[in-house]
């Protein structure tokens, strides 16, 4: 039934898989708890004009979005009401009454979080110039300008509850001002706005780095046979690790972040990232509400490098049949070649 | 049986190595259109998305540099802008009526006069009363 008016109400053929139906049951179960939600957020803000079903089909999109995308049919109806409690209701609430326009909601959104988004995109922007473009931009984003079927199409529309509103604002804060960037200098690709990253690669030139002391003794031939085999088992080393654990040395080395801002990333208890790093950990065990400090990443970063080197030392040693002095020249190729940036570049304009 | 200072000295070089080929292999990732929506990056930079929800979202950041990025430059936001979600939220300043803040800035940015922007959002009222009733 449910199903049917969706059909109706957003006109898109939905399939009925058991597993959609599943989640339509487990959704109709949590009425009482999406009413009680209900009245909470209306009696925090009584004056929004937010209708109950209308809120209700809010939650339910965003169960949708986040929940039953990514889980198995096995979900209980106590499951998804946790979900619900855990969402950040009054912020959606007001999202809401924003979305439609609502001018009291608007007085509240500006009242609470106008200089907020101010100082991010003063923070953000180059120029205060800039900062008001941008914030400008965002209210007009907020608010929508572009009509379908009639009907205006507000950003508050995609917030869906389960972050903070404020953590979304500056997402949308951050997206406008590249959005403006790259309006103004339409040669600029999305590469090149993260201009941070890989910076130095993109030379045109591909200079051999000149060689030296014992390492000239080795044969052209043979050092290139060398760089490509250290190339493929850097390679497999870094892809043979778990994604928690590339995505730590990413932001690492790639983002340059700083210890304390991973460790802010995660500080969150139930962050699943943090969770997998301290799976087996005892610590982790007596008290799962410890802070998070810098050494702790440190740690997570050290043993993940330790996973990298024994990887790589199998796939030069046991795959590739190397032996204990060619990895050290292997790895003495390399290091001689981060003096350079070119050391993939070359790998890659050799390779067959 | 490799000794501990050749252990440290191994160690550092492949940490350099590594730092090298993570940088190289971002600036070669190609974009794709399927970015992450703003929703879904702020959930993750909070830390609301669960074991069930992040394995996806890590594994496209992993092999997306921008959404990668994006994620970056929030998690140090996250870290300037720690003290902000503490502290009172209100401004010193009242705002302005809201239609006048709407009706200002899209005449100034779209050249739309106020008389149409007041029209619209009276329809727009009309609406949520309507909308209102309709769900009562």
């Amino acid at each position: 039934m449910l199903v049917e008016l969706r059909n109706i109400v957003y006109n898109t053929p939905v399939i009925m898989t058991p597993e959609i139906i599943q989640h339509e049951y487990l959704l109709d179960e949590c009425d009482g708890v999406i009413e009680e939600i209900f009245a909470k957020c209306g009696e925090n803000a009584p004056n929004f004009g937010v209708g109950l079903e209308w809120f209700k089909e809010s939650l339910h999109r965003t169960a949708r979005k986040y929940l039953f995308a990514n889980s198995p049919q096995t979900l209980t109806a106590n499951e998804v009401k946790s979900f619900f409690g855990e969402l950040q209701t009054d912020n959606l609430f007001l999202a809401l009454a924003c979305s439609s326009g609502n001018e009291r909601a608007w007085w509240e959104f500006d009242h609470q979080h106008r200089a907020y988004l101010e100082r991010i995109a003063r923070h953000l922007a180059s120029s205060e110039t800039n900062a008001q473009d941008v914030v400008d931009t965002v209210y007009v984003e907020l608010y929508g300008t572009r009509m379908v079927d009639g009907a205006r199409v507000s950003k508050f529309s995609t917030y869906s509850g389960r972050g903070s509103l404020r953590g979304w604002l500056r997402t949308v804060v951050w997206h406008s001002l590249v959005d403006l960037h790259r309006t103004s200098h339409d040669e600029v690709s999305l590469d090149e706005m993260t201009e941070n990253v890989g910076e130095g690669y993109t030379q045109a030139s591909f200079a051999e780095p000149s060689l030296d002391g014992e390492v000239e003794m080795i044969d052209q031939l043979t050092r290139e046979r060398y760089r490509r085999t250290t190339l493929t088992a850097i390679e497999k080393a870094f892809s043979d690790l778990d994604n928690h654990e590339k995505l730590l040395l990413l932001y690492y080395h790639v983002e340059n972040l700083k210890l304390r801002e991973i460790a802010k990333l995660v500080e969150i208890p139930t962050s699943p990232l943090r969770d997998w790093f301290q799976r087996k950990s005892a610590q982790r065990e007596s008290n799962p509400e410890a802070k998070i400090h810098e050494s702790t990443v440190m740690r997570w970063l050290e043993k993940t490098y330790g996973k990298v080197l024994k990887s790589f030392r199998t796939e030069l040693l046991s795959n590739n049949g190397l032996k204990e002095a060619e990895l050290d020249i292997c790895l003495e190729i390399a290091t001689q070649d981060l003096a350079s940036p070119n050391l993939y570049r070359n790998l890659m304009t050799t390779q067959p | 049986m490799i000794n501990k200072g050749q252990i440290n000295s191994e160690e550092l070089k492949i940490q350099g190595l590594l730092d090298r080929y993570v940088r190289f292999r971002s600036a070669n990732n190609k974009f794709n259109d399927n970015h992450l929506d703003d929703d879904t990056l702020t959930a993750f930079v909070e830390g609301k998305l669960d074991v069930r929800e992040s394995p996806a979202i890590i594994k496209h950041l992993v092999d997306c540099s921008f959404c990668l990025h994006v994620t970056g430059e929030l998690a140090k936001m996250n870290t300037v802008f720690a003290e902000d979600e503490v502290m009172s939220s209100a401004s010193e300043t009242q705002p302005t009526k809201v239609s006048e803040v709407l009706s200002g800035l899209l005449s100034r940015i779209f050249g739309i006069n106020d008389g149409a922007v007041f029209a619209h959002e009276e329809k727009e009222d009309n609406k949520t009363e309507e909308k209102v009733k309709t769900d009562k």
